[in-house]
């Protein structure tokens, strides 16, 4: 991945990922000096961290790779009053299908994407086919199949 | 040792689970969990390389990153389609398209799913040691959070093997039927070579006139179809002895390469990145030769005599041992040579191949064991089901085997199925 890449996050975004390396840097200050650390009791401490408990080689990894990525973050942000009816990052997309269907999606960047939670990348096709949108358009958000959607309600709802 | 076994036994019920997205679109006999993993491994390490991430690392999430369905069963179609209708036809309109969900309903389901699946993992690893369980956790948080490196490129990647399958299963003449693939993928690809690769899918199969870059995404996608076939192959030597629906050999893939992880990872003397590859080596050739057994240049023609050769191991001078190995090996080698003979990692799978087969390497002989092994497990569990005797299983797994720790698994699983 190229070092200058920007990495777009939300404010939400960003600042769990702030504290993910807050708290494994904690963790790796822990063990270094092998005491039983006060930290994996702390309740601040989410328990997926746990994980790295027993292996430094992934607390040393997931540090770099967060290192990196706070170095590059760039802040999503609402854009101004007159722009707010066409879809860029951080947008809430409803689209209407043919036969009357909502599906919703909200561009975030590729970091934060989790279409499972309905996250879509700015960078995946239907993210792509969705950018620069105004209301009332009509997007094929799929190919070779069209798959045709009418833009219904653009919100900008940051965190 | 004895819980490695009991994950082991856990983690085979992934080769009899079939994928819930087919079972619901009435696919006959579709893949299982496990063969999907297969390929997915495959394309992973053809793919990872060119975005310099960690291949083994890559590979070790596509190996893992299904292992909660043991438990927590395939959830997504579930949890995505809430409420189908009874109707036949309107419950295929619905589920031609992929789910149309609110943002809120998404974020919770989302968050359902990852719940329940870490409780799975979580319960399936359990009593695995210390290292084994945080390898596969992060890993897997790694995937589903999609907040590692590798695990976002896998995400993609594992939409990318369904949509390949989903046009080998229902074709494109009637396109519409798995619109709800390419949806579901194109929500999610946005590496730059992906997008590329699904370039090469469309130019293949709906005769796009798109001019790609790398030419070698289209090579690759051929190879992906063309070991397709091992996931509708199944185990010769099962089917001669007599076995009903037996693993294919893409489970049987998949169960080496777990077995290669498991005891391969905490022994610094091997290199696990090998193993996983060669393990997903080591049957290829099958997929031109068809599965061969060691018994199929002597078996007699009649069904009696057939099952008296069977019920033992082979019995041959080592003249004809050679003679066996020599016919195989040629047979064999000119199969991975034409299946490999466009695709850049040729050489690779050639050596790794090569090396298997001849036994060269420490990886290659530890591997060579572990492979006997996974046979005489899942020789074991037919004998539980009474479906074979395991014996001649044990007989050649006593000849091959060698290394401590082999020795220590056919030990445990001695007094696990005997008591």
């Amino acid at each position: 991945m190229p070092i200058t890449r920007k990495f777009y996050l939300t404010k939400e975004g960003l600042r769990r990922l702030r504290k993910e390396y807050e708290d494994l840097k904690r963790l790796r200050e822990a063990k270094s000096k092998q005491e039983p650390p006060a930290i994996l009791h702390s309740e601040d401490l989410n328990p997926e961290y746990l994980v790295f408990q027993e292996d430094l080689t992934f607390l040393e990894f997931r540090l770099a790779e967060l290192d990196q990525i706070l170095k590059n973050a760039q802040l999503i942000k609402t854009p101004p009053k007159g722009k707010r009816n066409i879809v860029n990052l951080g947008a809430t997309v409803t689209l209407e299908d043919k036969d009357g269907t909502i599906n919703e999606f909200t561009i975030v960047g590729t970091l934060e994407a989790n279409p499972n939670e309905g996250k879509i990348s700015s960078e995946s096709p239907i993210g792509r086919a969705l950018l620069g949108r105004k209301v009332g358009e009509e997007v094929v958000i799929t190919s070779p199949i069209r798959v045709v959607y009418k833009i219904k309600k653009i919100k900008y709802q940051l965190s | 040792m004895k819980e490695k076994i009991e994950f082991l036994l856990k983690i085979n019920q992934l080769k009899e689970i079939p994928r819930t997205g087919w079972v619901w679109r009435e696919v006959e006999n579709p893949e299982t969990i496990a063969e999907h993993t297969f390929r997915l491994m495959f394309i992973t390490w053809l793919l990872a390389g060119k975005r310099k991430l960690n291949i083994g690392r890559a590979m070790k999430v596509a190996l893992f990153h299904d292992l909660c369905e043991v438990y927590a069963g395939d959830l997504t179609p579930i949890l995505y389609y809430p409420s189908l209708p009874k109707d036949k036809e309107k419950r295929k309109k619905v589920l031609m398209k992929w789910a149309r969900l609110s943002r809120e309903e998404k974020e919770k389901i989302g968050k359902k799913k990852y719940q329940k699946e870490k409780k799975a993992l979580f319960k399936l690893v359990k009593f695995l040691d210390p290292s084994l369980k945080n390898e596969i956790i992060s890993l897997w948080i790694g995937y589903e959070k999609n907040s590692s490196l590798e695990g976002r490129f896998v995400q993609q990647l594992n939409r990318i093997e369904t949509l390949i399958q989903s046009i080998e299963y229902f074709g494109t003449k009637n396109i519409t039927e798995h619109t709800n693939w390419w949806e579901w993928t194109n929500e999610i690809v946005s590496d730059p070579i992906l997008l590329e690769f699904l370039k090469a899918i469309q130019k293949k199969f709906y005769q796009l006139p798109f001019s790609l870059k790398r030419k070698e995404l289209t090579d690759i996608l051929n190879f992906l179809l063309e070991i397709g076939k091992l996931k509708r192959m199944p185990r010769l030597y099962w089917i001669l002895r007599g076995i009903k629906n037996p693993e294919t050999v893409a489970g049987h893939i998949f169960t080496v390469a777990i077995v290669a992880w498991l005891f391969g990872q905490e022994r610094k003397e091997f290199n696990v990145e090998k193993l996983l590859k060669m393990a997903l080596c080591h049957e290829l050739s099958a997929v031109y030769t068809g599965d061969t057994t060691p018994y199929d240049r002597i078996l007699p023609k009649d069904e009696k005599g057939r099952k008296k050769v069977l019920e033992k191991m082979l019995r041959l001078s080592k003249k004809e041992k050679e003679w066996i190995f020599l016919k195989d090996f040629k047979k064999e080698k000119k199969a991975i040579e034409k299946l490999t003979r466009k695709i850049p990692q040729r050489k690779e799978i050639l050596e790794l191949w090569e090396d298997y087969r001849k036994r060269i390497s420490k990886e290659a002989k530890f591997l060579s064991q572990l492979n006997t092994l996974s046979v005489l497990l899942q020789g074991l569990i037919y004998e539980k089901e009474g479906q074979i005797s395991a014996a001649p299983l044990w007989e050649y797994a006593f000849e091959t085997c060698d290394h401590p720790l082999a020795l220590q698994l056919m030990e445990e699983m001695k007094k696990k199925f005997y008591g």
